[in-house]
């Protein structure tokens, strides 16, 4: 099929150059360890379309590709036939300061983005995870939040409208490029974690948000993992509202040298405050005396100077992107906040060598562990997860290849409109088939 | 399937939805169809039977029922929606959520409620407030709408343009598919594994189902927040204002603009203490934590008299604020004082070019010797223009429609929508067309689709028909004054 003579001068037809099939060239976009057979690189949503449309018709499957941070997801794929490179998708198209919004090509790079936001003071207010490479479609298409959705929602708070191709080649928008509007269905909202099966997300119109005016960042510890919990609850439940509220266990948190503690035991739970000057410093007195309250061995400032470079550090710990995916599996673990301590006890339990950290303020967390010690079914985690309403999944799993080791779906999930939804949008099943939870 | 034309329903029918729901629970007299046949957009028509479920199991049952007979069905809440969406265009069985109204969870510790869906908006802020907490989206109507309404129309309000909409705070929703099956889309966590279809159900207005629970996030109330008006000679400079306010990286809590014929209006019917010879004020609240509150009133404050308000005025207790918010959400309901009819749009500009579209709306007043005021969320460029007419006077409804189209051309050519917040419905499906490709609209009819809506679960409603995008005369009519009464803040 993909030796089809007609088929790849189609192909060659609508991306010239940018259309590869030499195995070396290929195994520079692996997804999952397997080197595709094809990579398409188009620059246009109508180039994209178009080379979809073709590979499409020819049955073929399709992976869709950002930077590939976040392509080590199990289930294991099998052959991949084609993958479309979105690198080439890239650039601030439209920023609008006065407004708030700006419009962005899928493929570009979220350092790209922010960097050309701060020029007016303005940023896209997520601190998603492998911030130095992803693109904003890929993390997107991952759902990859970071700590700030606290403040600042998440990104699909974030997303006003979206214009995206499906795999037969059709290029539809949903949304609007205002940041209020009720018109139509929100489809792009379900593109939103949708891996990239559902179609390319090609130009994504986003919220952005003054930079705070001032920052601050508290460190507290805290001799057990409870009484940080409850101090992170305490601070959520208060009008202080600040930023982000991050929650690490010792071996997590001595990836950061400002959060280094000497004793093995401690939990470290990090405020980031910010706004004007008088409110950081109420957002900062204010979380200081809560956790005081709760029973902080250690509370201090980690100083102006390192405010930035702390928090990109810290924002790395989420998300496994601080972690070498050869040696560590990431789960990502959701319970109702005021139960997070019952899911890392339960978590640390089913993996006791786990790196964790955790977005106390909505109960996530992320377990880094060392693949070594992975390969053990955590049954008892999956019963605990059953019981309490809560969710699992596998970020990364390279090493992990037991059909036993998938979370298993929560109780109650739609799951026949879910297939129906992928059955709507790519009724061929191009886009990486079988490839999303339950073999979707 | 289609939804059939309106006949008479068969008895066995009734028998079957008395049997769910109880005989008690099944209306049919020609006075009660009459209660459930308009919301508060101005097309009407008459249900053919209203039933009133219990229970989300006794909803999945009438849903059943009514797919078996091949009826249409549309649910309906308090009936205060702006664009239709209630309305039961085709006949057939409006459901009423009225009796699913309890509040069956309020969970402190994890800040979420479980809610059934004809809970009334207020009522979820009320009930949490002993807590310190609070429910964010807080339309106009929020004394009289319910969640599932809400929920439907994915509502805004005027406290959404720092906080977010009714999608920004819904966690999860069990409903009824069209199908008539019982799923839950999200839940009591973030990010559950699946396609975001609770992002696709909050805002489809009732086509992709009927919400029977709804889990709301509740919100910390703010410490302070500080409320004032600043008064404007001009249009412009309070327009102006705004995108100073904006770029000054201040997103107030609230930020409301009236002109002059409004606020007069307003002020005979409300007495808020508002100027009455102001071409233009701002509402704008500021909120937060209690120190720092006070430095951004200030900011606020500068920025308003730099562009030439002629005063900016603080709400000096609670009693003057809420008298300010009572004032400003009574804003439709004064203007059936001041014209026998009026027909209120609900398009969105990117807010940079406020000042322009005013102009521009000013010019399509004169061109079609109609008066236009304009009271809406500034903050987030969501107009509401009131074109007042007479519907007795002849020429005045045709003027009305081409004004209406115009105003809505001028919102999709800048970028925007044709809503912010009120919704599509019936009265802006026709203009779907010019603000969307065929492309966007076949994808949103797949989706429709994938979620087993065959043509009977509240049809006709969001897609365009063959008309175009000026309106029918028939929502012209007279629309009466708004009959919620008007409440303080959410918080």
């Amino acid at each position: 099929m993909l030796a089809s003579t007609p088929f790849t001068i189609a192909l060659r037809d609508v991306l010239g150059e940018r259309f590869r099939v030499h195995p070396d060239e290929c195994a520079q976009f692996k997804v999952d360890g397997a080197a595709p057979k094809l990579v398409l690189s188009p620059r246009s949503l109508d180039e994209a379309a178009r080379a979809l449309n073709i590979v499409s018709g020819e049955r073929a499957t399709v992976v869709l590709r950002g930077a590939g941070t976040k392509s080590r997801r199990p289930p294991p794929r099998g052959d991949v036939d084609a993958v479309l490179d979105t690198s080439e998708l890239r650039g601030v198209l439209e920023h609008k300061p006065g407004d708030l919004t700006a419009t962005i090509a899928g493929g570009t790079p979220l350092h790209e983005l922010q960097f050309a936001l701060r020029k007016h003071e303005q940023f896209f207010p997520s601190d998603a995870p492998f911030a130095a490479t992803a693109t904003l479609g890929g993390t997107l298409g991952a759902n990859a939040n970071g700590a700030l959705r606290q403040r600042y929602g998440s990104l699909r708070d974030n997303v006003l409208g979206m214009r995206f191709v499906l795999a037969d080649g059709a290029i539809a928008f949903s949304g609007a490029k205002v940041v209020k509007s009720v018109a139509g269905y929100d489809t792009h909202k379900a593109f939103i974690g949708s891996r990239g099966t559902l179609g390319l997300i090609g130009e994504l119109t986003i919220k952005v948000a003054p930079l705070p005016a001032v920052q601050r960042v508290l460190i507290a510890t805290f001799e057990d993992c409870a009484s940080a919990r409850a101090a992170a609850g305490t601070i959520s439940a208060s009008p202080l509202f600040p930023l982000a509220l991050t929650l690490h266990d010792s071996r997590a948190a001595g990836r950061v040298p400002a959060l280094r503690t000497s004793s093995a035991a401690v939990w470290s739970l990090v405020v980031r405050c910010g706004g004007s000057r008088s409110a950081t410093s109420e957002q900062f007195e204010g979380a200081a005396a809560l956790c005081k309250e709760a029973g902080a061995a250690t509370v201090r400032d980690v100083g102006d100077d390192l405010v930035e470079t702390v928090w990109s550090q810290i924002a790395e710990l989420a998300g496994g992107a601080a972690y070498d995916s050869d040696s560590f599996v990431v789960a990502k673990l959701v319970a109702p906040p005021a139960r997070l301590h019952e899911l890392i006890a339960a978590a640390r339990n089913a993996w006791p060598d786990a790196e964790m950290t955790a977005h106390p303020h909505v109960g996530v967390l992320f377990a880094n562990i060392p693949a070594a010690g992975a390969t053990s079914q955590p049954g008892a985690l999956w019963q605990a997860c059953a019981a309490g309403g809560w969710t699992a999944e596998f970020l990364s799993a390279p090493h992990v290849r037991g059909e036993e080791f998938i979370a298993p779906l929560p109780a109650g999930l739609a799951i026949k409109l879910q297939r129906r939804l992928k059955a709507a949008l790519d009724p061929g099943g191009t886009l990486d088939p079988g490839g999303f939870l339950g073999g979707i | 399937m289609c939804a059939k034309s309106k006949r008479l329903m068969d008895a066995a029918f009734i028998r079957r939805l008395e049997g769910i729901v109880g005989a008690a629970h099944v209306l049919r007299s020609p006075g009660d169809l009459r209660n459930y046949q308009y919301d508060g957009s101005i097309d009407q028509a008459l249900p053919e039977v209203v039933v009133l479920p219990g229970s989300a199991s006794e909803v999945a049952q009438v849903v059943a029922a009514c797919n078996d007979r091949g009826y249409s069905y549309v649910a309906r809440g308090a009936g205060t929606g702006l664009s239709g969406g209630a309305v039961p265009e085709t006949g057939g069985v409006v459901i009423s959520t009225g009796r699913l109204h309890r509040i069956l969870d309020i969970d402190v510790a994890n800040r979420l409620a479980v809610v059934e869906p004809g809970v009334v908006n207020a009522d979820i802020s009320a009930a949490v407030k002993q807590h310190g907490l609070c429910f964010i989206p807080d339309p106009s109507s929020q004394a009289a709408c319910t969640i599932g309404g809400n929920v439907a129309e994915n509502s805004g309000g005027l406290h959404c343009l720092a906080y977010g909409v009714t999608t920004n705070h819904t966690l999860g929703v069990e409903i009824v598919t069209p199908e008539g099956e019982l799923v839950w889309l999200g839940g009591r966590t973030v990010d559950m594994p699946g396609y975001d279809l609770l992002g696709l159900f909050v805002g489809s207005e009732g086509t992709l189902g009927i919400a029977t629970k709804v889990i709301v996030k509740l919100t910390p109330i703010q410490e302070a927040a500080r409320t004032m008006l600043a008064v404007f000679n001009s249009v412009e400079d309070a327009s102006q204002a705004v995108s100073g306010i904006i770029a000054a990286g201040i997103i107030p809590g609230a930020l409301e603009m009236m002109d002059r014929v409004s606020t007069q209006a307003i002020e005979e019917f409300a007495h808020a203490g508002f100027p009455t010879d102001a071409e233009a004020i701002l509402i704008i609240e500021v909120d937060g934590l209690r120190a720092s509150v006070d430095e951004v009133a200030a900011d606020v404050r500068d920025v308003c008299r730099r562009n030439h308000a002629r005063e900016v005025r603080f709400a000096q207790t609670q009693d003057e604020r809420e008298r300010i918010w009572k004032g400003r959400k009574s804003a439709f309901g004064a203007m059936g004082r001041l014209s026998r009819n009026f027909y209120v749009q609900d398009g969105v500009i990117p807010r940079s070019l406020l000042p322009e579209m005013l102009r521009e709306i000013a010019a399509i007043s004169e061109q079609n010797g109609l008066q236009i005021c304009n009271v809406f969320h500034a903050g987030d460029g969501n107009l509401h223009p009131l074109i007042l007419f007479d519907e007795k006077k002849p020429g005045d409804v045709e003027k009305a429609v081409v004004a209406g189209e115009a105003i809505l051309r001028a919102c999709i050519e800048r970028g925007g929508s044709v809503s912010g917040e009120h919704g599509v419905g019936t009265e802006k499906r026709d203009c779907m067309a010019v603000q969307f490709s065929p492309s966007d609209l076949d994808v949103m009819a797949r989706v429709k689709a994938a979620f087993g809506n065959r043509g009977l679960c509240n049809p006709h409603k969001i897609f365009p028909t063959s008309r175009r995008c000026g309106e029918s005369s028939r929502r012209m009519q007279h629309l009466a004054p708004e009959t919620a009464a008007a409440t303080g803040p959410a918080f």
